[in-house]
């Protein structure tokens, strides 16, 4: 209980100081003080910079890094595979390919509520088209992720490459993923979405600790885990549809935080949804701080850090919990 | 009553259960024996709902259990399967919370003790040893308040000492009970049981 409300103390005043810090510093350097612009009234350059386009930056690092955090923990619990994660598993493809199918055919413009529905729609059934096509639960079924997963990357990269649209963006834009195009308009529609995913997350999350003892058992404790498995699939094409449309689909971040987190409190779920959440924005807000200032003026893609970072952590992880691999139920 | 009428299971083109009736009432303890491959767990996952008879019904206390919810099954009746697949690094006790507050028997305390999990409470269950772990699990089951006990090998992996602790446990529970075992090394248990069905 102490270590769990120093975890989100610890993890709250981080979050405030890079929030900070992320408003303050950036290729254009501030005249104002911060203080001023956020409390005073206060226009030109640094104003508008600051609330117009630091502001939501920062801002849907959090949201979206949290979303991050919720849907590892929800894909690892439910699919009772350590190594599943929404870029791993293929969600996240099917929710790019969804993105720019609407993008590209003229139906919604990036940001629009229509374009993060199709997302969520689409990694909805790359969930579905994973679990009917996977021969097993443990190795089966992560390679079948990655193998659609490539298929859809390739899908959405002939879509991109035949259309005519430059605002598609490019096919690295939305594999690596990136905060860059982020506007309080884009936040304000992907925002009740991502509410959604987030209740149906918490609701699902307290089945997942009886979840976990195997499927009988779990019916036999009053949980139907054909039920439970649709809720999370929900929640997690929920969370991940609205990131994704927004924001690329950002990888590893889902994968490791889970680990991390699970090591310091232990399996419980909702525990470690809750403390995910918040790391995973520490880590998005970190990351994306890093992106934008490191390589001034250009920007380095979100996704090549997180990747950069998440990839050898993956395989000491995989070094070290080989037992895990074992497939079960 | 636990009311089994002609239930017939099968996979694939192998029949496990062929018109199988069987009765297990209130207070009694009974012995469910057999070959292996005789469809003894089989028939624990169909009385439990997680397996559906191909035909025939199956009823615990007047109620259907195929057209019962999960959670509404669970407070008829309560099962120990033949194992348990702990991967997460719960603490025992954790586990045991599993069972939710308002279902949770009033003996969980003595069941507890007998298990002998009381200095296990907060060790990780995955770190303990196979028999300890099959006590837990079997704790799981018996704390959760049911009208049957459903317990799938409780012996099985256990030192001769947890096995007369589990059939006391058993003696006092059929008192108020019904319970259903599956055992395959039962000789020293039959004092507990009131009849044995053999399932072949």
């Amino acid at each position: 209980m102490k270590r769990e409300l120093s975890l989100y103390l610890g993890g709250l005043i981080l979050l405030t100081l890079l929030f900070l810090l992320s408003l303050r510093i950036g290729v254009l350097h501030l005249q104002t003080p911060l203080f001023d612009i956020l409390f005073h009234k206060s226009e030109g350059v640094d104003a508008t910079t600051v609330w117009d386009i630091r502001l939501p930056r920062a801002l849907g690092a959090i949201i979206f890094g949290a979303a991050l955090g919720f849907a590892g923990v929800i894909a690892q619990g439910i699919f009772r595979n350590p190594l599943a994660e929404p870029t791993l598993i293929g969600l996240s493809s099917g929710a790019v390919l969804g993105t720019i199918a609407v993008i590209s055919s003229g139906a919604a413009a990036y940001g629009s509520r229509t374009n993060v529905l199709a997302a969520v729609l689409f990694a909805a059934l790359t969930a579905l088209l994973v679990q009917t096509l996977a021969p097993n639960k443990g190795f089966g079924f992560l390679l079948t992720g990655i193998a659609i997963s490539s298929i859809l990357t390739s899908i959405a990269g002939l879509v991109i490459t035949s259309s005519p649209k430059p605002s598609i963006q490019s096919l690295s834009f939305w594999n690596f993923g990136s905060l860059s195009l982020l506007s309080a308009d884009t936040l304000r529609a992907t925002a009740p979405i991502l509410e959604v995913g987030i209740i149906t997350a918490f609701f699902v999350a307290r089945k997942l600790d009886i979840y976990s003892l195997g499927d009988a058992s779990s019916h036999y404790l009053g949980v139907n885990p054909k039920r439970i498995r649709l809720w999370a699939i929900l929640a997690l094409a929920f969370l991940i549809g609205a990131s994704v449309s927004a924001v690329g689909s950002i990888a590893f971040i889902g994968l490791l935080i889970p680990h991390i987190v699970r090591t310091l409190i232990g399996p419980a779920h909702r525990r470690l949804l809750s403390i995910s959440g918040l790391v995973g924005a520490i880590v998005l807000l970190g990351a994306d701080l890093v992106a934008r200032t490191a390589f001034q003026p250009h920007e380095i893609p979100l996704g090549l850090i997180t990747s950069l970072i998440g990839a050898p952590v993956l395989i000491i992880l995989l070094r070290r919990n080989r037992a895990q691999w074992i497939s079960h139920d | 009553m636990i009311d089994i009428q002609h239930v017939t299971f099968s996979r694939g083109t192998n029949v496990i259960l062929d018109e199988f009736s069987a009765q297990v009432r209130n207070g009694e303890a009974v012995l469910l024996t057999g070959n292996n491959g005789a469809g003894k767990s089989t028939l624990i996952s169909l009385i439990g709902g997680f397996l559906t008879p191909d035909s025939g019904t199956i009823e615990i206390i007047g109620n259907d259990i195929s057209k019962l919810k999960a959670k509404d099954q669970a407070q008829l009746r309560s099962i120990a399967p033949q194992r348990r697949t702990f991967t997460l690094a719960y603490t025992v006790v954790q586990v045991l919370n599993l069972v939710p507050k308002k279902r949770r028997s009033l003996r969980t305390h003595t069941i507890i003790e007998e298990l002998g999990l009381v200095d296990l409470l907060e060790k990780k269950v995955t770190e303990l040893s196979i028999g300890q772990q099959q006590r837990a699990s079997l704790a799981i089951a018996l704390i959760q308040e049911a009208d049957f006990y459903l317990l799938d090998e409780p012996f099985a992996g256990q030192d001769s000492a947890s096995q007369i602790r589990i059939m006391n446990l058993i003696n006092e529970i059929k008192q108020e009970k019904g319970v259903l075992v599956v055992s395959h090394n039962s000789d020293n248990a039959h004092s507990v049981f009131d009849r044995e069905i053999v399932l072949n």
